[in-house]
Order: structure tokens, then C-alpha cells, then sequence
């Protein structure tokens, strides 16, 4: 657990899980090209690299961030952090201790690295609740609550859509609901720190 | 027959005599239960043990349900009955769950006496 600047995306993480699959699967084709330009040899230097790095690419980001995740969480609770509260968003998780005021976070592009610091490092929380247009055309297809830490703006969404909804719809009330309370406990747990 | 059919769609009818209802309690109530975890329950008896009153909607903490109860009177046969109203408060506006009438007798004398 780190008390440095929070980093989002670890950049070595984030381009070896995209490309070296590309360059494994780049050198098995160059390989059966040269010696095996036929038969079981040929089939198995294309087709299973390539199989591989397809379910890398859909299962294996998420694998190691829920296995880290779940790592993460044991150690809070080794450390005596009480987990009041635990937001699963998309690309990241927030574990709020409102008692001793600390948070937790962990990233999707990061999971190597957690952070676990005094929520009075948290310099402003709010909700976004997405919304844009005007008349019949408003309404939002993102609800997220934000966080800046050490000058890093951290954006958690609690729903988003590829569609568009109206501000009433209940996806829309659920998504600023669940802002709402996590703003809250978060403002709770600054208090605490302080 | 008709107006049997009609009272399907009047909730505040007697089911019994198809008499308009007369409210005799309206009351709010805090529900422990948080956005994104809602389990729906049926019976009067969760009710009972989980609802909290409260005095008016600012006073359910964010994110938890809220659970608004109307007690029912037939004027004309003495039929009684709860319709609990679950929905989770958010901001002005509220996002209802499900609507639950019951005819339970513990039920009754709770909203009666909280």
C-alpha cells in the first residue's frame, strides 16, 4: 500500500497487456512460417496464440483486477481498516473507512499498486449526474461521483449507458443515489480525519 | 360484475364491496435497506420488525429506501387494509420499488400504533 501520488494507469502495464500478446502471436507466425508452414505444427503456433490472446484480451485484465481487488481488501482488514463502505465501479474500486477516516482505491490499469490514505487528503467530492440538453432533450447517460486527491481528479461512475435517458428515468435516480451516498460517506469520513 | 372489474384498477376500492376507502393513517417509515442492494419482501412480518419511523422524507439517510404505508377503512363493510408504497428517495424526486397491499392483522395494529 502506497502513500505516494496517486497514478490511475500504469503505462508498462497497460501496453504489455495490449501488445504482448501481439508480439507472442507475431513470433509464433514468423516461427511456423520458417518451419512449420504445414500440418499440426502450423495449426498450433497460429490458432492457439491467437485463441489465447483473444481471452487475454476479454478475461485477463479483469482476472488480475478482481484477484487484486480481493487481495487489497484482505490487507485493509489485516491493517484494522473497517470496510464501511466498498464502491465496485467500472475500472475501479473505493473502500471507505468512515470511523478512522481513510480510503482505499485500486485500479483497473494499476491493480499492482493500492493506495490507502487519510480521507483529509481528499480535497473536494462531488456528483456528476451527467446531465445535458434542454426541454424534452435533457437527460444524461453518465452518473459518476468525483473525488480530488492531491490535485488528481478521480471520477468513480456509478452508471452509465450507451443510450441516453431522461433525468426522471430510474436508472438515472438510482446512478445519482448511489453518488449521492458515496459524496456523503466520503465528506463523513474527511470529518473523521480531521 | 362490473364494478367488481372496475375496483381492479381503483387501489383505494374495497375488494370486498367495492366501496371507496377512507384513509385512516398515512405514516413514513425508513427501510434498512441501501440503493443497489433491494431485496423485495412480501410478508407483514419483515415489515413489522424493519420499518422505522420517521417524521418526514429528509429524515431517511441518502441511499436508503423509504417505505410510505396508508391505512385503508371500508365505510360500508369495516374491511381494513395496508398498502405499503417502497421507493428510494433521491434528491426532490422518488424511484418507486413495488406497492404491497396487506390484509394481516399484526400488520394493521402496527401502522395503528407507530
Amino acid at each position: 500500500m502506497q502513500e505516494s501520488k496517486i497514478q490511475k494507469i500504469n503505462i508498462v502495464y497497460l501496453l504489455g497487456t495490449l501488445f504482448i500478446p501481439i508480439l507472442i502471436c507475431a513470433l509464433c507466425f514468423t516461427i511456423s512460417a520458417l518451419y512449420f508452414p504445414k500440418g499440426n505444427g502450423a495449426v498450433i503456433l497460429i490458432l492457439g496464440p491467437t485463441v489465447l490472446s483473444i481471452l487475454w484480451w476479454i478475461f485477463g485484465g479483469s482476472f488480475i483486477f478482481k484477484r487484486k481487488t480481493k487481495e487489497f481488501e484482505h490487507t485493509l482488514e489485516e491493517n484494522g481498516f473497517n470496510k464501511d463502505h466498498i464502491f465496485y465501479g467500472r475500472g475501479k474500486v473505493v473502500i471507505i473507512d468512515v470511523e478512522q477516516g481513510k480510503i482505499g482505491l485500486i485500479f483497473f490499469w494499476n491493480p499492482f499498486k493500492t493506495y490507502e490514505f487519510s480521507a483529509s487528503k481528499v480535497e473536494k467530492a462531488w456528483v456528476d449526474d451527467g446531465k445535458s440538453g434542454s426541454g424534452f432533450l435533457e437527460g444524461s447517460s453518465r452518473v459518476s461521483f468525483l473525488m480530488m486527491v492531491d490535485g488528481i481528479k478521480i471520477r468513480v461512475d456509478t452508471f452509465t449507458s450507451n443510450q441516453r435517458f431522461r433525468m426522471n428515468d430510474n436508472y438515472i435516480l438510482t446512478g445519482i443515489s448511489k453518488a449521492d451516498m458515496m459524496v456523503q460517506t466520503i465528506e463523513k469520513a474527511r470529518k473523521k480525519a480531521k | 360484475m362490473f364494478k367488481k372489474l372496475r375496483a381492479l384498477f381503483h387501489e383505494d376500492w374495497c375488494p370486498e364491496c367495492t366501496e371507496t376507502m377512507e384513509v385512516l393513517k398515512k405514516q413514513l417509515y425508513g427501510l434498512p435497506q441501501m440503493v443497489g442492494h433491494y431485496e423485495s419482501h412480501s410478508d407483514a412480518s419483515y415489515y413489522i420488525k424493519n420499518l422505522t419511523k420517521v417524521t418526514k422524507k429528509a429524515d431517511i439517510p441518502t441511499g436508503y429506501y423509504a417505505c410510505g404505508a396508508h391505512l385503508y377503512r371500508c365505510p360500508k363493510c369495516g374491511n381494513q387494509m395496508v398498502k405499503l408504497s417502497i421507493f428510494l428517495p433521491v434528491r426532490d424526486q422518488e424511484k418507486y420499488e413495488e406497492t404491497f397491499f396487506i390484509k394481516n392483522k399484526e400488520m394493521i395494529k402496527y401502522i395503528l400504533e407507530n
